[in-house]
């Protein structure tokens, strides 16, 4: 009888956004299907620029569609009393949040981060020796979305949430911009071969680290709260 | 066997910036209904809110159904329905898809009951939420908390905005509900005559306090109004019990609360001679609690 109920919260939002997965899924395979097309018919530097934008936005954009429809919405839109009257506490309706999210997005981003470097270094658009900066780019942009996740998650609102987005887009710029530009990493990224030296394994780890810190954290301030609704 | 009682608050308190609740306490026993009554933002939502374990009192503590809120809110909840006004469902998915998602939480769903409930309520389960009517969206609702055969029904404003054929649906099934003897139900309302048609217990509270908590009778029978005729302009008899008193010429009107036969011999001893002595309505003892709770207020706040 005193099963948790996470599983049922998950498969309920599971279905709730299921038509929502299905046709950012349906859009991401199109632009899947577009590069694959333009491979070898436009110029690399095109290449480079329409398949990040192709591959990246769908599942970017998806990701925050979900994560506020989720998280934002339940408490704008007054689901949550409903919610919360079940036998269910804070730290399980957050666990409950986290698994339906933290999995999507995260299949998500390993499936574009596998075909976007299937296309960058397997086809040999890009040198290997950009391998270490790819892999930051593409863990920047995980610990970009565990940030707005982690937020979205306390303050359920969404002003604190779209300005959140809006901090973060800035900052992710800003954050690569600078690793791109840090010594240890500049200095091999025109190599002839991916260099893992310290800095590379370094700066990677503090990124896993940070989003995992961060995803502990919200679930330590959330088991605090003595009010939710 | 001893059960315990449906609900036990002592001395709960919780501040906001602009409203206290102030050491509330609030009893009553399995089998029974207590309903809240108060004017808007006199706390009855808050009291509900921290019952369920949704806000957290910052004193005082709170048993359901015996089981330590929040700490243990998850086996309270697993026998409480909850209906609140400002709960909504989701907009964009089917009755049916919350009852599927209700019943793979609770075994004690009754989808027979379910049934019955969507024929009483005239609701198509396959109709999406979004469509629904204010009244339709209260009566899913009300059903989704019913049809898991909870022990306590918590209400919070289940009536507001209803059109009267609506709202007699709505009371007739939470009277339907206490056809089982140790079902609970504790609902609040600013509606006096949900209150009196199917309360055992009231409650009244009024800026953040309760101010009168027993039973329904009791209640009812301990207010009287008492019309007067003063023709020397004698003064009223220093009773503690006056809650309201209203002058018209030499024609005077006084509401007293805890009743007693010896109070026409009061009035009449000195000076003034007392016509009729009427019951109140719960309509009328709230009014007058109301108008007597805001004069009392006054020289608090001057102060």
């Amino acid at each position: 009888m005193s099963a948790s109920i996470i599983p049922q919260l998950v498969r309920k939002d599971f279905r709730l956004m299921s038509r929502t997965i299905a046709m950012f899924g349906l859009v991401s395979l199109v632009c899947i299907g577009i590069v694959a097309a333009l491979y070898g018919h436009v110029p690399t530097w095109m290449l480079l620029n329409l398949g990040f934008l192709l591959l990246v936005s769908p599942v970017g954009t998806c990701g925050i569609v979900i994560l506020m429809k989720t998280n934002v919405f339940e408490k704008e839109k007054s689901t949550q009393p409903f919610i919360m009257s079940l036998p269910v506490t804070v730290k399980e309706f957050t666990r409950a949040k986290l698994l339906i999210n933290l999995p999507l997005f995260s299949a998500a981003w390993l499936v574009i981060s596998a075909i976007g470097f299937y296309f960058a270094f397997g086809l040999g658009l890009f040198p290997l020796s950009t391998v270490p900066f790819a892999a930051m780019i593409f863990l920047g942009g995980f610990l970009a979305y565990t940030i707005i996740l982690c937020v979205s998650l306390m303050f359920q609102s969404l002003g604190i949430t779209v300005l959140c987005i809006a901090i973060v887009e800035m900052a992710t710029s800003g954050y690569l911009s600078t690793i791109a530009y840090l010594d240890p990493i500049a200095h091999h990224v025109a190599g002839p071969h991916a260099v893992w030296n310290s800095a590379a394994i370094a700066i990677a780890a503090a990124q896993v680290g940070v989003a995992f810190f961060l995803i502990v954290a919200t679930m330590i301030i959330q088991n605090m709260k003595r009010d939710f609704i | 066997m001893h059960l315990p009682m449906a609900i036990e608050c002592r001395g709960i308190s919780k501040c906001y910036p602009h409203f206290q609740l102030r050491d509330v306490d609030l009893s009553f026993d399995q089998g029974t209904v207590m309903g809240l009554v108060g004017p808007n933002g006199a706390g009855k939502s808050t009291i509900l809110r921290i019952v369920m374990g949704l806000i957290g009192p910052e004193s005082g503590s709170v048993k359901v159904l015996g089981y330590s809120m929040p700490d243990e809110q998850i086996a309270a909840k697993r026998n409480i329905g909850f209906v609140a006004e400002d709960m909504r469902l989701y907009e964009s998915e089917t009755i049916a898809f919350h009852m599927d998602f209700v019943r793979s939480i609770f075994d004690s769903w009754d989808e027979d009951y379910a049934g019955l409930l969507l024929r009483r309520f005239d609701l198509n389960r396959n109709q999406k939420v979004k469509g629904l009517s204010h009244g339709q969206r209260v009566k899913a609702t009300l059903l989704l908390a019913l049809a898991r055969r909870p022990s306590l029904l918590v209400f919070d404003e289940p009536t507001t905005g209803l059109d009267p054929a609506v709202r007699k649906e709505v009371l007739d099934e939470m009277m339907n509900a206490l056809e089982d003897e140790t079902r609970s139900i504790l609902f609040s309302s600013h509606n006096t005559l949900d209150v009196e048609q199917i309360s055992d217990y009231i409650t009244f509270v009024h800026g953040g306090r309760v101010l009168d908590s027993r039973n329904k009778e009791e209640f009812i029978d301990g207010w009287r109004r008492l019309r007067l005729t003063n023709v020397n302009n004698a003064p009223l008899p220093t009773l503690p019990n006056i809650k309201g008193v209203q002058q018209s010429g030499r024609l005077w009107t006084v509401v007293v609360n805890d009743y007693d036969d010896e109070f026409p011999a009061e009035f009449t001893a000195a000076g003034l001679e007392v016509n009729t002595v009427e019951r109140l309505t719960l309509e009328e003892i709230f009014l007058a609690n109301v108008n007597f709770a805001k004069a009392n207020a006054q020289p608090e706040l001057a102060s």
